[in-house]
């Protein structure tokens, strides 16, 4: 495969095939922080859960953390480097609040993520800025349409999902969760949470203790929250029961 | 794999065909030859101490300071390019200083941290600008919470929040002397020595260039205010390092 190696350069240059070059590596600089993803929504709830690494042994763990709230009614999961993400969080809860302000009720999820992905998108089309190299999962349970589930990615694409995954392990979760899609849909809260557990445990071949991952949910009309250290712990136990 | 940047590494605005942004990664390199930094979070309070490399044995001791006060309890540490640095303390001095205009209370650790995280992490946004050459370590105290917090800003724009941290030529040698050490029962007085001897540890003074120890505190003794330590305590605990360094010597000798 030729790389068409002068036309990589810059955003703004097409290759002679056709590609955006720039974007593709920006897509692989936001797998480059190692962590994979997932998220999946249910009957009238949406889980996200992600891998936990604390990148040595003197950093505080309570400074770390890919998830984020939005706004009470939104939550956020971000995959990518580090500041970049960061980046976008500020861009994502300036946006949401903005909204709040101009129209007088809470964005719904679908607005803000397609506001995000047009954002994303001029940087992909301007050549001063890159593309910021981190994917957002937003969820919320909208009140007119119930759980919803978005993924904005570098490029500018956003799309509703049922379950879906970012990071590294990407394909692999998204294989399983294609196998658990038709229950999930009538699922509860704690099934949907455990099927996200689940899903990480199974792509990473690993089992988890709670300080290893973080998960957050969001449920009804409750508030977004992340799950505590013992909350987590407790799914991990049933899911060891279920398959004992 | 393009490790050696090869035509991707004049912008930050440019990634590698790996993900990479050379850039940003150059500007890392840039602190990583630069004088040991460290900063410590002890049971009363923060050590910041600074490995100032003299350049020139014509300058006056005690002038071109390493370390700054932002705000009355709050004490930042730079090591890497040093007028990257200073436009760093600047930015942080601002934010501290808008932050109480607005808000009427000082601004918290973490808050402050971010943004300044945030602040560094914008020039490597833009093709019209480059990274800061510098690392940043900050150091202060949130009446509220009663808590004293260490950060680190590193030139990518990535912060946490640490227990003890190290930037600079030794950071790979102070960090595992720093984990050796039992933060939680440090104290700030014993926090100063234990900086000054990692700091001159790691030297070597045949090889490096004559030093000056530049060492601060937030410490509870002084009610958390900002205080760069005194000479004499500074000559006092390059004193100890050194006598520590030599026992240590002495005893694997003994061993051998």
């Amino acid at each position: 495969m030729s790389r068409d190696s002068n036309y990589d350069h810059h955003i703004s240059i097409f290759s002679p095939n056709g590609r955006l070059y720039q974007i593709e590596y920006a897509f692989k600089a936001s797998q480059s922080s190692g962590l994979t993803s997932v998220a999946c929504r249910g009957a009238d709830s949406v889980a996200i859960c992600t891998q936990k690494k604390v990148p040595e042994r003197l950093v505080d763990p309570e400074s770390v953390s890919n998830v984020f709230t939005i706004v009470p009614s939104i939550g956020c999961l971000m995959t990518g480097i580090g500041p970049d993400c960061k980046a976008l969080v500020q861009r994502i809860r300036y946006e949401a609040n903005d909204f709040q302000y101009k129209y007088g009720y809470p964005i719904p999820c679908a607005q803000l993520a397609k506001r995000i992905a047009d954002i994303a998108q001029v940087y992909t089309q301007s050549a001063s800025m890159r593309p910021l190299a981190a994917t957002a999962i937003l969820i919320s349970v909208d009140d007119e349409k119930g759980p919803q589930l978005f993924k904005v990615d570098p490029a500018g694409h956003y799309l509703p999902f049922f379950a879906t995954s970012a990071g590294v392990k990407e394909q692999e979760a998204v294989n399983y969760f294609e196998k658990k899609v038709e229950d999930l849909k009538t699922s509860n809260v704690d099934d949907v949470a455990r099927t996200a557990i689940m899903c990480l445990g199974s792509v990473l071949g690993s089992d988890f203790r709670g300080s290893e991952i973080e998960v957050a949910l969001v449920q009804g009309k409750q508030r977004f929250k992340k799950l505590t250290e013992d909350e987590v712990e407790g799914h991990l136990n049933a899911i060891a029961e279920m398959d004992a | 794999m393009a490790s050696s940047g090869s035509g991707y590494d004049l912008s930050p605005t440019t990634f590698s065909p790996d993900g990479r942004i050379f850039q940003v990664e150059y500007a890392s390199k840039s602190v990583a030859s630069s004088g040991t930094l460290i900063g410590l979070k002890c049971s009363d309070g923060i050590v910041l101490a600074c490995e100032k490399l003299l350049a020139n044995k014509m300058l006056v001791p005690g002038s071109n300071k390493r370390i700054n006060t932002v705000s009355k309890t709050s004490g930042c540490a730079f090591t890497g390019f040093v007028s990257d640095g200073r436009q760093i303390v600047n930015r942080a001095r601002e934010e501290a200083s808008s932050y109480l205009d607005t808000y009427g209370i000082p601004v918290p650790p973490s808050v402050l941290a971010d943004r300044l995280a945030h602040y560094v992490h914008y020039f490597t946004l833009h093709g019209a600008l480059r990274p800061f050459g510098a690392s940043m370590v900050l150091g202060c105290y949130e009446e509220d919470m009663d808590e004293a917090s260490l950060y680190m800003v590193e030139p990518s724009g990535q912060v946490f929040k640490y227990f003890g941290c190290a930037a600079g030529k030794g950071r790979q040698g102070a960090k595992t002397e720093i984990e050796k050490l039992d933060l939680s029962t440090l104290t700030v007085a014993q926090g100063v020595k234990e900086a000054a001897r990692i700091v001159t540890m790691l030297r070597d003074d045949g090889k490096d260039k004559p030093m000056e120890l530049e060492i601060s505190t937030v410490a509870a003794e002084n009610n958390y205010v900002h205080k760069p330590c005194e000479k004499s305590v500074i000559a006092e605990a390059e004193k100890w390092a050194k006598e520590q360094i030599e026992e240590e010597e002495d005893m694997e000798e003994d061993e051998d």
